[in-house]
């Protein structure tokens, strides 16, 4: 029998998925180990093996490959953890990555924190002042040397970089992306004085024009790289020595994996390892749906995760900022806010009614956890309206006060503003499903689409409360909740159905329309690149994929827009058809007549994908077929819309139900994971695969949606 | 030559106007009200969601505008404002973009509805263009702001409107920036409020009758363009809004938004000390030629919950063209009110604005009469007018034990402007404003240093263009672009480094490049300390004409400093235009923020922590923060001791320094 794994390192838990060539799926979680998160992923791996009910060599020694979402590199940035990096850049440069185009005093701040301008910082310096070196060499925009690289320079720079005690070295010059000539050198004459140093070039890690944000790229890649390395290759070894022979996958932010042995070499790639299982899970389960664009949300319990399917793929962004610093990695663009069901509700001074950003997390947790928590939350709401069950939270494992909850509300919010308790608890969930749909519509407008062409699916523990709600509000087609047997570890079964992604990118700006051979020798130089390090992963695929597409922008503007390339050989008319499809793209974004042909369009940075499809790919079973037809176990008053404030609502176990079962709202169902609130007009359905789906019942004109709001 | 009144420019002249009166004013127009009661009517729920949708609308706008701009002063700097106002024009919200811009959106929106309802009339689908700084909406005439009346059920509801910084409109020197200029005449003609959307529709002649005045006139379409989708996505947004709660509701929650800011701000105000507090700000040269000082002449009274900003005494306006009008005025106070005394409010200018007293005299160099010349208005009266509101709203909050952790001292004590022109390597024709010195240091802080590189008061997102950009995008090429050291006022906390840009044309097929340079502060210092804490740096520019710079190249070397580049060295005064030759170095150094608390009252540690990094020269240290070190750079205690009761007595007036 042969398997393939999922290992998804959480902050809280550690999930593991299994699939067999029969399509038998089984699950298993464990506690996440902080201070060594390979325990935690071997401990999961035990209890697979338990769950399957063979022993772990038996089960690693049939298993084909692991995918694996990692905490490891983004938790060293988070905790500074890292290695001790040495930079060398341009002649009159060095502070480049302390002047952070200004930007880096509030990248990644929300507004208000911004008009608190006086408690606005930098971060710390990537690179202390007495690590960094200027090297006297220049390259101008045409890729031209205007100065030669002073090579005696490098050397005496390196030598005294190494004698300060760097563990790693990352360079970064003006222009390399156009001509990394200057950088290449840098490397072999590092490489003829410390042979084992690890060196990054900013022209390999990141070949794109901007030099802020690619030396700070290629600094943090050199900073987790060491980190990765140390981690993956004794974890690797650890499963080999229990009997694995097969591949260790490890997932990129891009959404698709690369081999472990290969990983640190882009480390910086794995840094939305872990955001990124969820949405490649919810990619495949909207391919056996039939469903092209899918609203991903996680409610967690301290963070609302969004992402977005477009046509069935993640939709990606070229730049995320993490510790105040932009980093230019290709990744799956996973939008958060503080807004989890441990998200703090409290009054501003103004005596408004706010729902997060402080979360009470794990510990205290909610005031309703009694360990502690004594200030309101999302889940004290939650419970005060009926939605959850105070016996029946998380499958009845942890019991849960009301009396703590309503007294914790009173006290914070209901007393102060002079509304009840109930309303007090109304007015927190509707606040909170508020913001989750400005979120989940700022993510959609802003990528150029239309809500109302979108199913949202929502898991996590909080998602199916409240996804009803913010979805009635967007105007969604349908809200799905996935319920079958991957619910409790959906993440880790996205891992374990990924493909092999590998992406390679280049600038050269030129203007539009360039010289069709000229695009396709930049193009064929890429895929070349790509080809062989496919090769190096030493995997066999059923199907590999080549995707191409360049940032175009109108000249004098910089706001670029990621546009496709046709494939194959480019001749006039296909290169013209880009320039079409930028416009269109562009039309689409930011409205009809918003671009100014006038201006003529330029090509920035090319950028090529190649996807390898695995062999094993784990299908979903059919739910089992309950005998019955839905009954509801009891009923209970329950607030979930507050036009129509408490009524008597059935209460249904998930455990109950069968495809093809429908519920009328209101209804609250329990699964042993979460639980769903199905608000007034909207049916939910059971379907072949176990999940639930919601549909607004009245959606002619939009009138009875409004009232869900 | 004195600068001659004209008859007939006082119905441009900013009038107080109730909303009662502008009512009156257009009485012809159908216009959404609401009652006092509607207003207390709005639950808490309806107006956290409401707001909470205005606030994303307003983001939206910002988003809308950055992305369909084509100049890098917009894209890559934030140099522009959107915002949305109520019915008569009362600011409900605006962006945390430029605040200089967005504090005078109402006086154009207002002026308007009492100008402009008759004839043309204001309809829906329209939209007004203004670049007169008299009328509002801008600070000079490159601040071009579009705005749309939003009409639902046939009555005017609210506006929207956007407002950026445009490259150039014409005037004497290229960027609009006239520094010879002696009066309005010499720069780019002001627009008062024109129709030039209408029912919808783009109007080409007037387009054109804007556009012909530029160097520049397809980025400026471009980015008029921009502001019409700015207000699009808005009115679409609002319209959604108001038609799923009621116009009503809508209407109530952004009156109340107002209220609340105010209620605010005065709760925040009654708990400071009653006083006043004075400051006066400096500008050194009014244009090319002139060695005049300046003054703009503040006193702050603070008294129950409102604050009055006393301008009297300040200079008369100037022939030059660093005068600003009321606008400027405005936009020199609401950037600290916003960043320093709402730092915790929502910005809400409509309320804000209800607890502050201005009393200015009208002809002086902060409310200037046309036709004084305002060509530089925002980053010259404007700015000199922000650091003395600065210095006097910092000194009120430093009184408090909480709120005075939203207190900076001044931030990069002025503008340091740099426009290039000529013709790009492409061969086209170019301009363009180098924004490399909003890389300002910001003030100290209370408790804290200020922030190196951090920008500048009055865009909390200003950010500056990588050089790799600005050398794809202009003819030049960077040798350096640093932090510079002793940049920041010194003080028991320290004020924020500011930086250098130096470099060379490069590629241009003309050769030379058209270089306008203007900012005072070379005098004297502008960015001014608190609480005892030193001013910055001043501002310091140089030509070094007929260099070495290529031959360096060629023998692998690049220059690391002025003392390293050999040619002919000139100082440049407040003020110049001139050519770049191909072999001519140009060194811009802008400056810092000023330090906070007596430096002799510094953490030694943290004076030697500094001279590692380069923030602190150890001069610096050993005469200002009598800081001494050893050989190897570690402290010296015991002399550091000595020398600072040495510095001491020399303040004393016992001995002389050395």
């Amino acid at each position: 029998m042969a398997y393939v794994m999922g290992i998804d390192t959480g902050g809280t838990f550690t999930d593991g998925f299994l699939a067999d060539e029969a399509g038998i799926l089984f699950a298993a979680k464990s506690p996440s180990t902080p201070h060594d998160f390979s325990l935690g992923f071997l401990n999961v791996v035990d209890e697979l093996a338990a769950v399957v009910g063979i022993s772990t060599p038996e089960l690693l020694g049939n298993t084909d490959y692991i995918v694996h979402g990692t905490t490891s590199t983004l938790n060293a940035l988070v905790t500074g953890n890292v290695s001790k990096v040495g930079f060398m850049t341009t002649q009159g440069h060095a502070d480049s990555i302390s002047i952070m185009n200004v930007e880096g005093r509030y990248a990644g701040l929300d507004a208000e924190e911004i008009q608190n301008m006086a408690n606005t910082s930098k971060p710390p310096a990537l690179v202390p002042r007495q690590l960094i070196e200027e090297i006297n060499e220049r390259i101008d925009y045409k890729g031209a040397e205007i100065v030669c690289l002073d090579e005696g320079g490098v050397r005496q720079a390196t030598r005294r970089l190494i004698d300060k005690g760097v563990e790693a070295l990352a360079v970064s010059f003006l222009w390399s992306f156009s001509n990394p000539a200057h950088e290449h050198r840098v490397r072999d004459i590092i490489g003829e004085i410390a042979p084992d140093l690890y060196v990054a070039l900013s022209s390999d890690v990141s070949p794109r024009i901007r030099e802020f944000p690619r030396s700070a790229t290629t600094i943090v890649n050199t900073q987790v790289a060491p980190i990765l390395r140390g981690y993956l290759y004794p974890l690797e070894d650890e499963l080999r020595g229990r009997g694995f022979d097969g591949s260790l996958l490890v997932m990129q932010g891009s959404g698709g994996c690369v081999r472990a042995r290969e990983a640190p070499r882009h480390a910086v790639t794995t840094l939305g390892s872990v955001l990124t299982g969820g949405l490649v899970g919810c990619a495949n389960l909207g391919r056996i749906l039939n469903h092209d664009n899918v609203i991903s949300t996680d409610i967690g319990g301290t963070t609302f995760l969004v992402g977005l399917l477009v046509d069935g793929k993640p939709v990606s962004t070229n730049t995320v900022v993490i510790n105040q610093y932009l980093i230019s990695s290709s990744m799956v663009d996973v939008h958060t806010i503080g807004a989890g069901g441990g998200a703090i509700a409290w009054l501003d001074q103004g005596g408004n009614l706010r729902v997060g950003p402080d979360s009470a997390g794990a510990h205290p947790g909610p005031a309703c956890y009694d360990e502690g928590g004594e200030r309101p939350t999302l889940t004290d709401a939650d419970l005060v309206l009926g939605i959850i069950n105070p016996d029946y939270f998380l499958g009845g494992k942890k019991p849960l006060s009301v009396a703590s909850a309503k007294a914790s509300i009173k006290k914070h919010i209901a007393d102060p503003l002079g509304m009840s308790v109930s309303d007090a608890a109304a007015a927190i969930y509707a606040i909170q499903n508020a913001q989750a749909a400005d979120l989940v519509r700022k993510v959609v407008v802003n990528s150029g689409r239309d809500p109302r062409d979108f199913v949202l699916y929502a898991f996590g523990g909080a998602g199916p409360m409240h996804c009803a709600s913010y979805a009635a509000d967007l105007g969604v087609i349908e809200v799905l909740v996935p319920l079958g047997s991957t619910a409790a570890v959906f993440s880790a079964y996205g891992l374990a159905s990924s493909d092999i992604v590998l992406t390679r990118e280049r600038s050269q700006p030129e203007n539009f329309p360039p010289d069709p051979q000229q695009l396709q020798d930049i193009f064929s130089d890429l895929e070349r690149e790509l080809s062989a390090y496919l090769d190096e992963q030493g995997l066999s695929f059923t199907d590999v994929t080549y995707e191409r597409e360049v940032d175009v922008r109108y000249t004098m503007q910089l706001a670029e827009v990621t546009t496709p390339v046709p494939a194959g050989e480019l001749d006039a008319e296909k290169v013209d058809s880009i320039g079409q499809s930028f416009e269109a793209l562009y039309a689409e974004l930011y409205g009809k007549d918003a671009g100014y042909r006038d201006a003529g369009m330029q090509l920035i940075t090319y950028r090529m994908r190649v996807r390898g499809r695995l062999p094993i790919r784990p299908e979903l079973p059919h739910a089992e077929r309950k005998p019955a037809s839905a009954q509801a176990r009891g009923s209970r008053d329950v607030f979930l819309d507050i036009r129509r404030g408490f009524e008597r609502t059935a209460i249904y176990d998930y455990l109950d139900l069968g495809p093809g079962d429908t519920l009328k709202g209101p209804a609250v169902v329990e699964a042993p994971t979460t639980t769903v609130a199905i608000p007034f007009g909207c049916d939910a359905r059971v379907d072949e695969l176990g999940n639930l789906r919601i549909t607004y019942v009245a959606t002619v004109n939009g009138s009875e949606k409004e009232k869900l709001a | 030559m004195t600068i001659t009144h004209v008859s007939g420019s006082e119905r441009f002249n900013f009038v107080q106007r109730s909303p009662a009166e502008l009512l009156a004013a257009a009485s012809n127009l159908a216009i959404h009200t609401i009652d006092e009661r509607a207003i207390e009517a709005v639950d808490p729920l309806t107006f956290e969601v409401i707001r909470h949708r205005l606030a994303a609308i307003t983001e939206d706008m910002g988003d809308a505008l950055k992305r369909m701009s084509g100049s890098v002063v917009v894209t890559d700097c934030n140099d522009f404002s959107a915002a949305i106002a109520d019915e008569t024009g009362d600011l409900v919200l605006v962006g945390v973009y430029n605040t200089q811009l967005a504090a005078s959106l109402d006086m154009a929106i207002k002026w308007t509805l009492e100008h402009r309802c008759e004839r043309p009339g204001i309809k829906p689908g329209d939209m007004f263009l203004c670049n007169d700084p008299w009328v509002g909406g801008g600070l000079h005439q490159n601040d071009v702001s579009l705005f749309a009346p939003l009409f639902h059920d046939g009555k005017l509801f609210a506006w929207t409107g956007a407002v950026c910084h445009q490259v150039d409109l014409g005037g004497v020197s290229p960027g609009s920036w006239s520094v010879s200029g002696r009066d309005v005449f010499w720069e780019s003609t002001p627009v008062p409020p024109v129709k030039i959307i209408e029912g919808g529709e783009l109007r080409p002649d007037i387009e054109d009758m804007y556009l012909r005045r530029s160097r520049v006139p397809k980025l400026i379409a471009l980015d008029l363009r921009a502001k019409l989708g700015a207000n699009n996505v808005a009115q679409e947004r609002l319209d959604q809004l108001i038609g799923k709660y009621g116009p009503d509701t809508v209407k109530a929650v952004m009156k109340r938004m107002m209220a609340d800011a105010e209620k605010r701000l005065r709760a925040k105000l009654s708990s400071l000390p009653n006083g006043t507090w004075g400051a006066v700000a400096h500008q050194d040269g009014a244009r090319a030629g002139d060695d005049g000082i300046y003054k703009i002449v503040l006193q702050m009274s603070k008294q129950g919950d409102s604050l009055t900003f006393d301008f009297t005494g300040t200079d008369k306006q100037v022939e030059g063209f660093i005068n600003c009008t009321f606008a400027g005025l405005r936009g020199g106070i609401m950037p600290i009110v916003l960043t320093m005394l709402c730092n915790d409010i929502p910005w809400v200018p409509g309320g804000i604005y209800r607890c502050l007293n201005i009393i200015s005299e009208q002809g002086t160099i902060n409310n200037c009469t046309f036709p004084a010349g305002v060509g530089k208005a925002s980053v010259a009266s404007a700015w000199a007018t922000q650091n003395a509101v600065s210095e006097t709203i910092a000194s009120m909050l430093v009184t408090h034990p909480q709120h005075c952790r939203g207190a900076m001292s001044v931030c990069e004590g002025t503008w340091d402007l740099t426009v290039l022109a000529g013709v790009d390597q492409r061969g086209g024709p170019f301009v363009t404003m180098l924004c490399d010195s909003m890389s300002g240091g910001l003030g100290a802080r209370t408790d804290r240093d200020g922030v190196d590189t951090g920008g500048q008061s009055c865009i909390p997102m200003g950010r500056i263009a990588d050089v790799e950009i600005n050398e794809f995008s202009f003819p030049m090429l960077y040798l350096w672009r640093r932090e510079e050291v002793d940049s920041g006022g010194p003080g028991r906390f320290r004020g924020g480094l500011g930086a250098s840009s130096c470099f060379i044309p490069h590629d241009s097929p003309a050769g030379r490049v058209h270089l306008v340079v203007s900012s005072p502060g070379k005098a004297l210092p502008l960015a001014h300390g608190l609480c005892g804490g030193y001013p910055a740096n001043n501002s310091y520019d140089v030509l070094v004409r007929a260099t070495d710079v290529h031959q360096q190249f060629a023998a692998g070397r690049i220059p690391r400093n002025l003392q390293d580049i050999v040619g002919q060295h000139d100082e440049l005064p407040s003020h110049a235009e001139t050519d770049l030759d191909p072999g001519d170095v140009y060194y811009t150094h802008w400056q810092g923020g000023g330090g906070y608390g007596d430096p002799l009252l510094r953490d030694p540690h943290e004076v030697v922590h500094d001279i590692h990094r380069q923030r602190v020269s150890a001069h610096a240290a050993d005469m200002i923060y009598g800081v001494v070190c050893d050989a190897d750079g570690t402290l010296d205690d015991a002399a550091t001791q000595t020398r600072r009761n040495q510095l001491r007595e020399v303040r004393a007036g016992d001995r002389k320094a050395g």
